[in-house]
């Protein structure tokens, strides 16, 4: 550890908000009894201090990541255990714990990027089997495996090996082939074609919330395939590229079949007990909640269905007040936007960061603007806050990838090697 | 160097998602913030602010804590409505984000909120005109033609609404709406529209020298009887004299003559705001909206020059239905003489929870609907009927007034309308006032316009 007074005091920090957050649930709050509170202090506090003693054992150079996952998960299971009334969420406590876990994962597996680099074949293989697995077990209108005492969505654990697939370094970039009269890099066709398939399966499901996250991951991917520094960088390709999306768009809205038409125009005021039952009762519990929520438990929303996933930006509205949810989103944005602060030091984990960053706020703002009926309702979950394991899970994988970034085993590699070379050649 | 070109490359892609991502969220606070008090109407928890007429009488109590006279506000009842579900198209329904005495940053106040709506109308006024009627039927609209501020808009039968539902089943048809919004057989105040279309379509000079004769009935180009009311017949006149005569076979004839075709007929109506249907294919009724509430406009069958239904449509009978507020509104254009209606609203302004004032009412016109000189000379035709016809009957005013009897329930009833303007520039005042089953009354529609002019004139 470079610094441990950092460390301590980021430990205090994390503590003091998690503290303050259990004292407002313990003065305002809903409980029936007082030791519901404390299960739910104990469990947050402990979890906190457990996490603080182990992120040592992991040598990085940075933990400020880490800090942040901690806090919002914590957060997110105060939150799930105060809907209409304080009782330990526990099935929301154990899934954050498998996100630390897999957040751990995501880091190991990434935190050497030549090693990550030269597994792409596996990285799509498991892309493969996913989709078979979703070819042979969701169904075409399914995007759930039930297994009797859990559910799992396999197009979730797709998005970070979509992001591994998409991301790639400048090396690969330069082994060109010639097709005819054009230069091909083989891995930008195959990278297409794979994403390309998993935009058909999620439509074949109709998963259809998950299009767009894997679109812009790709679409981030595609950028940096076509940007990175010795091409032929065009800002006029780039904005006739973002001009055929949009004109694509419009052309895919109009040729759409009228059941993605009603999902994508429908006025939930006409229809407050229909179609528009959900994201109305939404925008009426961010209206009551105003600035500031009515307190722990003390909501409407939580009777009303996915109010712990699809409409979770709402229910926290309603009950800790706008300006705490909009609090909860600036840690996210802060999390995905510290490679902005603290740079990647290889193109592959800047490819790796742009491309969590791309899904994160891509799946963000389907979840809070689609509930809040600025964008067509699609039911996504809000990374970390939301209920539901295969999100929570790949979730943490994908700030494990940000984590590794950050604390890149690079450095160490070259030194064990002795060479004098330049070290961030990716 | 490189390196860090790309790594800033992929730096872009992330500020890019995250400046787009965070622009979307400040639009959304910027909207919740704008738009919760709608939210709120929509809620089961909410505290309604009180609506004011234009000298500060309570219309509707939100809070519910007042007391007031018995049947208070039995004339307003249907129009102003309250916040109970059970008339949708009233002030209060179509208006309660406004109402609500909660704002985001305060919440719902519950005590002390200031949330209001301050009207145009005038309460006494229309409490006098609701009582003309002496329990009959009808509606009475009234507003100023300069500005649009409504004056008056009484419909009978009525409720007040603080006296709640528990009747409603034994309820006579008609009390849960305001009348004045919704279209009625115009009977012969239709006959000022096809004045205005003649006069458009062929010029004064033409229409003014053509003469029909008119023998009590006319055999029309389908051997269709049209029957004027007059049965001895008026003999020939002009377009004047058949105005004031309320003539049916003139306006057969004129409808008729080779000079207006049905086409251009067709066209000034629509203009006018018509809804007009060829008998074949169904026209969509058009709507005014006054604050939210939605008012019917006008629609009419027209077939064929000589056809029957087509004839009896220009004279105000048929399929023709206009809203009594659609006929006032024609009488504005009139009235101002520019042929430009002007657009009538309620609500002068409005205050928020702190009682701040969030909205304010302006005058604004329709488009041109015909000339000024038609406007004029169709003002002077209905100001010459009201000197000759209603100088007795409404005493004190110049008005420029048209009647009209409309046959309604297949003949078994008629219904009494009076539309047309006091001539004054002190009291621009434009009216309509509709008095079904006349027959069964001691109400008169004279009198219900005197005691309107006579309280509105007077303040």
């Amino acid at each position: 550890m470079s610094n441990p007074v950092s460390y301590f005091f980021s430990c205090l920090f994390v503590l003091a908000a998690h503290g303050t957050m259990l004292f407002s649930v313990f003065s305002n709050g809903k409980y029936s009894s007082v030791n519901d509170v404390v299960i739910l202090a104990a469990a947050v506090i402990g979890l906190d201090l457990l996490y603080f003693i182990v992120m040592p054992f992991f040598r990085q150079k940075t933990y400020a990541v880490d800090f942040m996952l901690v806090l919002i998960l914590n957060m997110s299971i105060i939150f799930q255990s105060c809907f209409g009334g304080v009782k330990l969420d526990v099935k929301h406590f154990v899934t954050c714990i498998t996100a630390l876990a897999s957040c751990r994962a995501g880091y190991i597996l990434c935190c050497d990027h030549r090693w990550i680099e030269s597994k792409k074949k596996f990285i799509w293989a498991g892309i493969g089997i996913l989709m078979v697995i979703i070819l042979l077990f969701t169904g075409s209108r399914s995007m759930w495996i039930d297994l009797g005492f859990m559910t799992i969505q396999p197009s979730e654990f797709i998005k970070p090996l979509l992001i591994l697939a998409c991301a790639t370094s400048v090396s690969e970039q330069q082994n060109k082939h010639q097709i005819w009269k054009f230069n091909i890099v083989y891995d930008n066709l195959i990278i297409f074609g794979i994403t390309a398939v998993v935009l058909l399966f999620q439509w074949w499901c109709r998963d259809l919330g998950s299009i767009p996250t894997f679109g812009a991951i790709y679409a981030s991917g595609f950028i940096l395939r076509i940007c990175y520094p010795k091409a032929k960088y065009s800002k006029k390709t780039l904005i006739i590229a973002g001009i055929c999306v949009a004109v694509l768009g419009i052309v895919a809205i109009i040729v759409a079949p009228p059941y993605v038409k009603e999902r994508i125009f429908v006025n939930i005021w006409d229809d407050t007990s229909g179609t528009g039952y959900q994201q109305s009762k939404a925008l009426i519990g961010i209206a009551e909640g105003g600035w500031f929520g009515k307190g722990a438990g003390n909501g409407m929303l939580h009777d009303v269905f996915a109010s712990e996933s699809d409409i979770v930006f709402a229910t926290i509205c309603e009950e800790w007040g706008l300006l705490f949810a909009l609090m909860m989103i600036l840690m996210l944005l802060i999390m995905t936007a510290m490679p902005l602060i603290n740079p990647p030091r290889s193109y592959y984990h800047g490819n790796i960061c742009a491309g969590v960053c791309a899904a994160f706020t891509v799946q963000m703002a389907l979840n809070i603007f689609g509930s809040c009926n600025m964008i067509p309702f699609t039911g996504v979950t809000l990374p970390f806050i939301s209920e539901g394991g295969s999100s929570m899970v790949t979730s943490g994988f994908m700030i494990g990838m940000i984590v590794a970034s950050q604390s890149p085993e690079f450095n160490q590699a070259v030194r064990s090697t002795g060479t004098t070379r330049t070290m961030n050649r990716g | 160097m490189i390196v860090m070109k790309s790594i800033r490359r992929c730096q872009h892609i992330i500020t890019v998602f995250l400046s787009v991502f965070i622009i979307g969220t400040v639009i959304l606070v910027l909207r919740i913030n704008r738009e919760a008090p709608f939210y709120m109407s929509h809620s089961e928890n909410y505290e309604l602010g009180m609506v004011y007429d234009r000298n500060g009488d309570v219309l509707f109590d939100g809070l519910g804590k007042g007391e007031y006279p018995d049947n208070h506000f039995i004339d307003v009842g249907n129009l102003i409505g309250d916040d109970k579900g059970q008339m949708e198209n009233t002030l209060v329904a179509k208006n309660i984000d406004k109402l609500n005495n909660y704002s985001f940053s305060a919440g719902i106040v519950r005590e002390g909120g200031k949330a209001a709506i301050y009207t145009t109308l005038d309460h006494s006024a229309n409490r006098a005109v609701y009582n003309a009627y002496m329990g009959a039927k009808g509606c009475a609209v009234a507003y100023n033609y300069k500005t649009g501020e409504i004056l008056v808009c009484t419909s009978l039968p009525n409720i007040d609404p603080t006296k709640g539902y528990g009747n409603i089943g034994n309820m006579e048809s008609g009390t849960l709406i305001s009348k004045a919004m919704y279209g009625t057989v115009p009977g012969s105040t239709q006959k000022v529209s096809t004045v205005i279309s003649a006069m458009e379509i062929m010029g004064k000079e033409k229409l003014f020298s053509k003469k029909y004769s008119c023998q009590g009935f006319y055999i029309n180009g389908t051997d269709g009887k049209i029957d004027c009311h007059n049965s001895y017949g008026h003999g020939e006149q002009n377009i004047q004299q058949a105005v004031e005569n309320s003539c049916n076979p003139f306006f057969a004839q004129l409808v008729e003559d080779e000079d207006m075709s049905l086409e251009k007929i067709k066209d000034m109506y629509t203009k006018l705001g018509y809804a007009v249907s060829d008998g074949e294919n169904d026209a969509e009724m058009k709507y005014i909206d006054i604050n939210g509430i939605e008012c019917e406009r006008a629609s009419t069958t027209l077939t064929d020059s000589a056809d029957f239904s087509t004839q009896w449509g220009c004279i105000g009978q048929g399929e023709t239905l206009a809203s009594p507020v659609q006929l006032m509104m024609w009488q504005s254009a009139v009235a101002n003489g520019t042929g430009k209606m002007t657009m009538p609203y309620l609500i002068e302004r409005v205050t928020d929870v702190y009682g701040d004032e969030t909205e304010s009412s302006e005058t604004n016109y329709s488009e041109q609907l015909f000339s000024s000189e038609t406007a004029e000379t169709v003002k002077q035709i209905l100001l010459t009927n009201g000197e000759n016809h209603y100088a007795y009957s409404i005493p004190g005013y110049n008005v420029a007034i048209k009647s009209g009897t409309a046959q309604v329930k297949d003949g078994a009833e008629e219904n009494a309308l009076l539309v047309g303007f006091v001539n004054d520039t002190a009291n621009p005042i434009a009216f309509c006032v509709v008095l079904e089953n006349k027959y069964s009354t001691p109400a008169v529609a004279e009198n219900i316009v005197t005691t309107m002019l006579n309280n509105l004139c007077s303040n």
